[in-house]
């Protein structure tokens, strides 16, 4: 017998996943960051006013750039991406996920044709000048995180008068 | 793991004033380092706006995001996207030398 929740599968259990793949290879277990509370900032005016950018740490890169390295670990490389780059223009270099279908069509995970629609039917007030791409692989020095990359990105998305990020991890 | 980085520079740029909405394919993995705000979508990692030039989905998608940066009324909100993937698809931990 089928039911709707039989029709909606499950999400993936990552975290139980990759407890046990990397388990089986001897690794001691990963102590995840695990918050309870976050904070929020409410955008201050209507979305048709504000600007917005899009981060992907899916390690894309314009052809122009050397790639990503696919099995990076401890890679606070963050590359700026011009808001008019062609979505053709990119290379995809990372293990830790399919992106056979990025490759295909850019917008599956960084979606900035899709974004540039909305921008040019005033859904959003206007682009950022500059998208970005980093943060991938695996980085373990969250505190390096905490304490400067992700403050450097926050301080040249000030510069940029963003309001809104999207960000999109892979 | 780009999961738990990503939700940590949300948190960063969101405590320094800039609204953040996260995209996340990894339910779990997004719902403990709990960013600002995120949508989930269960579809394979990769493939956070769907399939290659389904431009109605990537925009359904990118438009839910959006809808939640307006809405979310505390931080942490984790919000369930409706959207099934027409096939089934497995844990991939990646990391292969490839």
């Amino acid at each position: 017998m089928s039911t709707q929740a039989d029709a909606t599968p499950a999400p993936i259990a990552y975290v139980d996943g990759l407890a046990v793949y990397y388990g089986a290879m001897g690794h001691p277990a990963y102590q995840w960051t695990v918050n309870e509370s976050a904070p929020l900032q409410a955008l201050s005016k209507p979305l048709n006013e504000c600007r917005v950018t899009l981060l992907t740490s899916g390690g894309m890169s314009l052809c122009s750039m050397p790639p990503f390295d696919p099995l990076a670990r401890n890679d606070h490389r963050l590359d700026v991406i011009p808001s008019d780059a062609a979505g053709d223009d990119f290379q995809i270099h990372d293990a830790y996920y399919d992106h056979t279908d990025a490759e295909t069509d850019l917008n599956c995970q960084f979606p900035i044709d899709r974004l540039r629609e909305l921008a040019a039917r005033q859904e959003i007030g206007s682009l950022a000048p500059r998208f970005w791409s980093g943060f991938m692989g695996r980085i373990y020095d969250r505190s390096k995180v905490l304490q400067e990359s992700a403050p450097a990105f926050v301080a040249e998305l000030h510069k940029d008068e963003v309001d809104l990020l999207i960000a999109v991890p892979a | 793991m780009d999961h738990q980085t990503v939700g940590l520079v949300c948190r960063v740029a969101e405590a320094a004033g800039i609204t953040t909405v996260c995209v996340s394919t990894g339910r779990d993995l997004t719902a403990q380092v709990k960013p600002p705000r995120s949508v989930f979508v269960n579809f394979p990692m990769g493939n956070a706006f769907g399939k290659p030039f389904d431009r109605k989905m990537q925009l359904a998608v990118l438009r839910a995001a959006l809808e939640l940066a307006v809405t979310a009324k505390e931080g942490g909100v984790l919000v369930d996207l409706p959207y099934v993937w027409p096939e089934p698809f497995q844990f991939n931990p990646g990391g292969a030398d490839t």
